[in-house]
């Protein structure tokens, strides 16, 4: 999913609980916040939080719906978002190959 | 930046594992194998009346539910999240989406031709049973295979 994107530490990304939702929207075109809560572990205002912090950045657009009578919100990374978190990736990983270390796919 | 290494392994894992959720959670349900299934059958008892009203009618509105499923499928409606399936798969997603389609496609065709000329009664209708039974049964494995290539094209996966 990732190429060899140029390697760039992002300090945004970073924290786990913004990694953690951030890795989760690089997978997907589009994530109900509900998912987003579920898997990240939030309380619905934790999780508005951090996705504002992201969307003030650039990096997540927020799409508010209905389906039915029922509000629908749900997050997408945009491509500033995705190129960060690839740049991100690819920081961490020169991280642990300058190391010397290896990590194993799960 | 003052990464440490065990840190870095660390932030590497938790986003494969992330992203492994996610590809799980969007996965397709067994249920819609069985689905299109239904509809293939559906077609085959139409096809087999040999009435042009039941051909006209039967056979639009079963291809209708039919693509309509596959679209919501895809759309990952349902499911909470619509996966990046295009970068996720390649060409191997693909490659495995058509063989499958035309595996199914070709043995119910091939039996249904058969048992036309065999005299068999029913025949589009056999076929379709079996080469529904077939899709149901081998629905999910297509599923598990879809989801190996995309679990191997999340990402950092390609550097390791």
């Amino acid at each position: 999913m990732v190429s060899r994107q140029s390697a760039k530490f992002d300090e945004l990304i970073h924290p786990p609980t913004r990694l953690a939702i951030v890795a989760l929207l690089a997978a997907a075109e589009w994530a109900d916040f509900k998912l987003i809560r579920d898997e990240v572990r939030l309380s619905d205002s934790a999780l508005s939080k951090q996705l504002t912090t992201l969307e003030g950045a650039g990096y997540v657009e927020i799409r508010k719906s209905f389906v039915g009578k029922r509000p629908r919100t749900s997050a997408r990374l945009t491509r500033t978002g995705r190129a960060a978190f690839q740049g991100h990736v690819a920081a961490l990983q020169e991280i642990v190959e300058r190391s010397g270390a290896t990590v194993i796919p799960r | 930046m003052n990464t440490h290494p065990d840190e870095a392994s660390a932030a590497l894992s938790d986003i494969q594992s992330r992203q492994e959720r996610v590809i799980r959670a969007a996965h397709i349900p067994v249920w819609y194998w069985w689905a299109v299934a239904v509809g293939m059958v559906v077609i085959g008892a139409a096809a087999d009346t040999r009435r042009p009203v039941v051909l006209a009618v039967v056979i639009p509105i079963a291809g209708l539910c039919i693509a309509a499923l596959t679209v919501a499928m895809i759309l990952g409606v349902g499911r909470g999240a619509r996966i990046r399936s295009n970068e996720l798969l390649r060409g191997r997603g693909a490659v495995v989406i058509v063989f499958f389609d035309w595996l199914i496609v070709g043995l119910t065709l091939g039996l249904a031709f058969g048992l036309k000329a065999a005299g068999a009664p029913h025949p589009a209708t056999i076929a379709t049973g079996v080469g529904g039974v077939l899709l149901g049964l081998s629905g999910p494995a297509v599923t598990r295979t879809l989801n190996k290539i995309m679990l191997s094209n999340r990402a950092g996966m390609s550097q390791w």
